[in-house]
């Protein structure tokens, strides 16, 4: 293209092609810029989160801006977990997280074999109707929700953190969607051998739900772990204060901020979530794009 | 006498068949133990809350006391409440300035990784870090950096001329935080979302556009546009539900205020329940916002719909 036109202009081909190189490094350099700026902007918070985790408590709001601590201070984070019990709260949202996760894999996929493997009438109307539950916000039906969990006494009990999460309507489509495309001879195969049903399901299907079940169990696992609404409805009580909720003391109008202990639980609050999106970044992102659609 | 021979095999294969439909019948009970758990689960905690919400949102509730029928009064009082009339304007403002440039910046960065440079997923991984973060632990970190000895007031000096600004406790100045940190930690999750569309254009679209003589800019218009019209569709419809629901950041960064600038309606419905103690004032106003959350979902379906028409 260059080279045309260089020739239709009478300049040498050879200046032609160094000016081409010199535009396409001038593109590059100002790509890189851009990428670096935006680099500064995702990153830079979550940077300070964890440089002021180490900090002194006078270095906070020193001037000019410490961006590695002067005085390096691993001990904010015993520190921070003697403030309020972290640890009992750190404890509680494995517990509650975990437990979802568990309840949501084994209820969704045994939902969507039965859904799509069986025949029986109304199959097609529970799956619409499972499906047109995603389309209710949470918040829309937060006030009933929590009204019937106070009248099952569900109110300051693991129940009430846990149960009305233990199924997703999204895990459901998701893992029917996946069994549908899966042939019926696989299950026939086992059950020539003698296989009862469920021994069908736990031995054979399970196994072929790996990859959906992992994408679930990372959405599940998050959105619980990150979940503060819910808790903050359920939950007055100190000793089952999920690691979210029990933040929220630092927040407290009349409480002086101890801005390097807040960093540390912030930053011991985040690690599940990176060790998950390190070890399992393919079925993270995927799950993540998806997750959208639970709404 | 014999059985005539049609006959028996008749017999036989309706035995067959009898047996099959026992067997499949006897397996179709499977279906029904393992689907019921599930189906259970979704009548008591999606159906029901439903419906008893509409119920509740016609009754004055407290908890202690049963539910008292007052009709449609929690509706009628709602236009004449100074507190909801605050909340809606701040939620529309929230709303649209959530969904609207986080849409476009995160298109725009999604268009510049769908390239080819050096260190690519490198960058990609950095810009996702935001997603990592929970609600919580984002506004304490940006409660820290919009402290008015803090790094956002450090970092804009230049522009402010040093002024301290006082982020959370300024009237016009908090609802504009709290949508910059809404966009910061959304962006990143949308940029995501666009990419998978992005990628998922085959490339031969583009080849085809090039021999018959079309630009990049005019290829971007009449190809990547209008192949991303389910993308689009998704990301509004997803963001704009998201944004209607906004809680953690005004809950913990503001408590909503000052002066209730920053209380949206997720917030008050909190309020109402949960400091008045007036479950069906609260669901009154999850109605209303549950009645608008899907009047913009069609209308963003219709408007998308109408504009692939105009295309093709």
């Amino acid at each position: 293209m260059y080279s045309e036109r260089g020739a239709a202009s009478g300049v040498s081909p050879n200046r032609v092609r160094a000016l081409s190189r010199l535009l396409r490094a001038a593109r590059l350099l100002l790509l890189y810029c851009g990428l670096v700026v935006g680099l500064l902007l995702f990153c830079v918070p979550t940077y300070y989160m964890v440089t002021t985790s180490f900090k002194d408590e006078s270095e906070v709001f020193a001037i000019p801006i410490h961006w590695l601590p002067h005085v390096f201070r691993p001990d904010n984070y015993p520190a921070a977990f003697r403030v309020a019990p972290f640890g009992l709260y750190f404890v509680n949202s494995a517990f509650v997280a975990l437990s979802v996760v568990l309840l949501t894999l084994f209820f969704c996929a045994l939902c969507g074999y039965g859904l799509s493997k069986y025949q029986f009438p109304g199959r097609d109307i529970i799956f619409y109707f499972i499906l047109s539950t995603m389309m209710i916000p949470f918040q829309v039906i937060i006030i009933p929700l929590y009204v019937l969990v106070y009248k099952l006494g569900w109110t300051n009990t693991y129940a009430g953190l846990i149960i009305p999460g233990s199924v997703s309507a999204f895990g459901v489509f998701l893992m029917r969607q996946f069994l549908i495309t899966v042939p019926d001879e696989l299950m026939d195969a086992a059950r020539m051998d003698g296989a009862g049903e469920f021994a069908i399901f736990w031995r054979v299907v399970v196994p072929l739900l790996r990859p959906p079940l992992a994408t679930l169990a990372i959405l599940t696992f998050i959105g619980s772990w990150n979940d503060f609404l819910w808790p903050l409805l359920v939950v007055s009580k100190n000793k089952l204060f999920t690691l979210p909720l029990g933040m929220t003391v630092f927040t407290q109008p009349l409480r002086q901020p101890y801005w390097t202990y807040i960093m540390a639980v912030s930053t011991v609050a985040t690690l599940p979530v990176l060790a998950v999106f390190v070890s399992l970044q393919r079925y993270f992102i995927q799950g993540v794009v998806l997750s959208g659609m639970k709404g | 006498m014999a059985i005539p021979a049609s006959a028996g095999l008749n017999w036989a294969g309706r035995l067959q068949r009898s047996l099959y439909r026992d067997l499949v019948f006897r397996r179709s009970i499977y279906g029904v133990i393992f689907v019921v758990p599930a189906l259970l689960f979704f009548l008591v905690f999606s159906l029901y809350p439903t419906i008893n919400g509409f119920y509740l949102s016609l009754t004055e509730y407290s908890l202690l006391k049963p539910p008292r029928w007052v009709g449609f009064g929690n509706y009628a009082a709602l236009p004449g409440d100074m507190l909801f009339r605050q909340a809606l304007g701040v939620t529309v403002t929230f709303v649209f300035f959530s969904v609207v440039p986080k849409a476009l910046i995160s298109l725009l960065i999604a268009l510049v990784f769908i390239a080819d440079f050096r260190g690519r997923e490198w960058f990609k991984a950095a810009y996702f870090t935001p997603v990592l973060l929970s609600g919580v632990v984002i506004s304490l970190v940006w409660k820290l950096l919009a402290d008015p000895r803090g790094l956002l007031n450090i970092v804009l000096a230049p522009f402010t001329h040093g002024r301290q600004l006082f982020w959370l406790a300024d009237p016009h100045l908090s609802p504009a935080l709290i949508i910059a940190v809404d966009n910061w930690a959304g962006i990143p999750f949308y940029m995501m979302v666009w990419i998978a569309g992005l990628v998922g254009i085959p490339r031969e679209f583009y080849e085809a556009a090039l021999i018959d003589g079309a630009g990049r800019v005019q290829a971007f218009f009449r190809i990547t546009l209008p192949l991303l019209k389910p993308t689009a569709l998704f990301v509004l419809v997803i963001a704009s539900i998201g944004a209607f629901q906004a809680f953690t950041l005004q809950y913990v960064m503001t408590r909503g205020g000052p002066n209730n600038h920053t209380t949206t309606i997720a917030l008050l419905v909190y309020q109402y329940a949960f400091n008045y103690y007036r479950m069906g004032a609260a669901a009154a106003v999850s109605v209303v916002m549950f009645i608008v959350i899907i009047a913009l979902t069609i209308v963003q379906v219709r408007w998308i719909r109408s504009e692939e028409t105009s295309y093709v």
